[in-house]
């Protein structure tokens, strides 16, 4: 018999080291948004004594799982500016991580199918404009032009009656953006500890002095919540409460085809998304489930539904096959916007509520949120994403921009 | 009571109106197979929505005119050609021939109301509301499973049973009302849908069987 | 998908539900005598429990009638099943439902 050599393993982008016994500051919750955080605050203020800590492995939770789409067409100025921040720094990274994570910025359409979205899109695409964020209104035909396997006929239940675009959006390699965050982490000091849960909080008084995990307990001076849909159960450990519910959101693919999709379509009237990835997979997903959960994984029903929306909008994907579904646990807010400042907790601070939309806003959660665990204040871009505003009602409704729209 | 002058104007009025799924009236007939699934729609059904307590006065008088009030999930009460449908613990259709409504001289809902007068409760006219799409054949239920998650198999699901579900991804009233007929009540704006939705289920019995 | 039991109408696809989120919460009894962070807390902020859960769930398309349901939002499995107004049993699957009827409002968390 004769043996194939093997192709060399390529090098590991990072360390695995064990966790010392204490830190400056930590971050519990390896996804994008702790790799993104760790990495500014090693860059930006010079905090490299710093673990992540994760419970699981790299970048295995919603970072994994999700449909990569970026855009900043949000409606609201505070929206606006915190995403198309992200935006522009995606624009930058590849080159800043030295990290070809396959941006691609195809452009994303949003759909509209009623009168009421028609309103609704143009209203955003004026509020875009004011902005300083790329946005267009596209009549059907225009639609057609640009991704021509969309089914613009007015004889379906609920045709195409235009579609705000933005040029400057688009998907990324979700996985390599986590390799490329975690690779310059190590680079700069950063400890990444995979397979370590955290467990319970210490506190002298009011203020966090330390983690319990699973490998041990660590001090540290300050503590950076980026756990996704597990928020709620660090915060409660923690001593306070948040505002977010948990709920599955699925996602699938389908084998892979030539390239028919140039760009991504969103609807969030007939309630699905569809890009197709460098590879040539379909990927699509819609709505959350509607229960809480923290299962991974969701109701048939609603892979069922999106798929008929999805066959309604291009036909010729009638004959494509699901290869695969899956699901993540998204920590959804009732304003649809994130969470990101100080809790009252002294010395801990929160970043969450990114609900299922939260990879396009990984580089500017990270950048606002290392500023925030740095200085003990928030970023000017964050500052109106603050738990308070549950209090006082400054809410940041993003509903019409994100029901389905990730 | 209304006056003959007015009660031939309401008759008149009546040869003239459309019921929701007389557009696919032809379709219906092209798309029956004689002997194997059959669909047709059986309009203006007289039908009255009435919610009160069973147990209560009120509804002891409800009953007394339907012939009682059915008391579980399932449970269609029967008088005549009239029919009673267990909708919810205080939630119930009944369902009448069409001539049976008072603008075609019958006394519904009419005698209901004045049953209930000031009692708890309601009584309100839904003959409108819904149509009735009639599927009969030895392959009506399976024609149904397709889209309805209902345990259909005649070992559960037995003649004189009516459950409200889904079909076809849509609200409807399933009502079993013979060994192999089926009588559904989608809501109007929902009817086309749902009949062509069954004309498609119902296409390959059409075909011969591949042995 | 989840197969619920409604308690009026047996088992049913979880297609024919909705979904009401955390059951036990009382209106406030003077919604104007509440500070902002009660106020914020009565309208935002409900348990988001990794365990056994109890919460409302409505048969939309059955028979139109809300109940409370125990649930494991990790392994999804139903637990119990029982009226509104009833308290919420003690967690585990072979628990006996407490029928004892008492007003929502009177409820424990
Ligand atoms: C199916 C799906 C599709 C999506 N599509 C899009 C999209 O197209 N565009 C978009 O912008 N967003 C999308 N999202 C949302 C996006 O994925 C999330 O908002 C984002 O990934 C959240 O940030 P994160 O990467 O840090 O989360 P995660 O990757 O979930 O990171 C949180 C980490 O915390 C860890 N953790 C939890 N508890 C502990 C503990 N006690 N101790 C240690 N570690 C802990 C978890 O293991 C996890 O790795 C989608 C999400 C899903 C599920
Ligand atoms: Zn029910």
């Amino acid at each position: 018999m004769t043996t194939e050599h093997l192709p060399e393993h390529p090098d590991f982008l990072w360390r695995n080291p064990d966790p010392k016994s204490s830190y400056d500051a930590v971050i519990v919750g390896g996804g994008g948004h702790g790799l993104a955080t760790a990495y500014y605050l090693a860059k930006n203020h010079g905090m490299t004594n710093i673990a992540i800590l994760e419970k699981g492995w790299l970048a295995g939770g919603n970072m994994a799982r999700n449909t990569t789409i970026i855009r900043s067409n949000y409606l609201w100025d505070e929206s606006a500016a915190i995403y198309e921040h992200a935006l522009k720094l995606w624009e930058i990274l590849p080159e800043e991580l030295e990290y070809d994570f396959l941006f691609s910025q195809r452009g994303v359409m949003n759909l509209a199918h009623t009168l009421g979205d028609v309103r609704e899109s143009v209203r955003r695409v004026g509020a875009n404009k004011l902005n300083g964020v790329d946005a267009e209104w596209l009549d059907p035909q225009q639609v057609k032009e640009l991704c021509p396997i969309l089914n613009i006929n007015d004889n379906i239940r609920y045709p195409v009656m235009g579609a705000t675009y933005q040029p400057r959006a688009g998907i990324a390699k979700h996985d390599h953006v986590a390799w490329a965050f975690a690779r310059k982490c190590d680079e700069l000091g950063v400890d990444i500890i995979q397979n370590c849960e955290v467990t319970g909080f210490l506190k002298d008084g009011n203020k966090v002095v330390g983690v319990k995990t699973t490998r041990g307990t660590i001090h540290t001076e300050k503590v950076g919540l980026c756990a996704a849909g597990h928020s709620s159960v660090l915060a409660e450990m923690a001593g306070f409460r948040l505002p977010i519910q948990s709920h599955p959101l699925q996602a699938l693919v389908s084998e892979l085809h030539e390239p028919v999709h140039p760009t991504v379509v969103m609807s969030n009237h007939v309630h699905v998304y569809v890009s197709q990835a460098h590879k040539g997979e379909l990927v699509m997903g819609a709505g959350v489930d509607s229960y809480n959960g923290y299962g991974q994984r969701g109701s048939f029903h609603v892979i069922e539904h999106q798929m008929a929306a999805a066959v309604e909008l291009f036909p010729i994907f009638a004959r494509a096959h699901v290869l695969r579904t899956w699901g993540g646990i998204v920590d959804t807010t009732l304003d649809a916007s994130p969470i990101v400042g100080t809790t009252p907790v002294e010395n801990m601070f929160v970043n969450c509520g990114w609900g299922t939309g939260g990879f396009k806003g990984t580089p500017a959660a990270g950048l606002t949120f290392a500023h925030t665990i740095a200085t003990g204040t928030p970023h000017k871009l964050n500052k109106p994403f603050a738990l308070e505003r549950f209090e006082t009602g400054a809410l940041i409704d993003e509903h019409g921009a994100a029901a389905v729209a990730h | 009571m209304a006056d003959t002058a007015a009660l031939e104007n309401s008759k008149k009025i009546q040869t003239l109106r459309k019921s929701p799924a007389s557009l696919l009236r032809t379709a219906f007939e092209a798309g029956s197979v004689a002997g194997t699934v059959e669909l047709r729609e059986v309009p203006f059904l007289t039908m009255a929505g009435l919610r009160v307590d069973p147990a209560g006065e009120a509804g002891e008088r409800l009953g007394a005119v339907t012939g009682g009030l059915p008391s579980a999930s399932g449970e269609v009460l029967s008088s005549g050609d009239t029919a009673v449908l267990w909708l919810g613990p205080a939630e119930f259709l009944l369902v009448a021939p069409a001539e049976s409504h008072e603008s075609l001289g019958g006394e519904l809902p009419r005698a209901l109301i004045a049953a209930l007068a000031d009692g708890q409760g309601q009584v309100v006219d839904l003959s409108a509301n819904r149509t009735t799409l009639e599927l009969t054949g030895p392959r009506a239920s399976a024609v149904l499973e397709k889209g309805c998650a209902l345990d259909l198999h005649p070992r559960v699901f037995k003649p004189g049973t009516a459950l409200s579900t889904e079909i076809g991804g849509i609200p409807a009233i399933l009502w079993k009302t013979a060994e192999e007929t089926y009588r559904i009540f989608p809501r109007a704006s929902f009817a086309e849908f749902l009949g062509r939705w069954l004309l498609d289920a119902m296409r390959e019995y059409a075909s011969t069987e591949v042995p | 998908m989840l197969l619920i039991s409604c308690p009026n109408c047996g088992p049913r696809d979880e297609t024919e539900f909705h979904y009401g989120g955390q059951a036990h919460v009382a209106y406030p009894e003077n919604p104007a005598e509440l500070t902002d962070r009660e106020w914020a807390e009565y309208l935002f902020y409900r348990d988001n429990t990794k365990g056994a859960f109890a919460e409302r769930w409505l048969h939309s398309t059955g028979c139109r009638q809300w109940f409370n349901m125990l649930r494991d939002t990790v392994t999804y499995d139903i637990q119990a099943i029982y009226q509104m107004g009833q308290l919420r049993p003690a967690t585990g699957p072979t628990a006996p439902t407490v029928t004892s009827p008492v007003s929502p409002e009177g409820a424990i968390k």
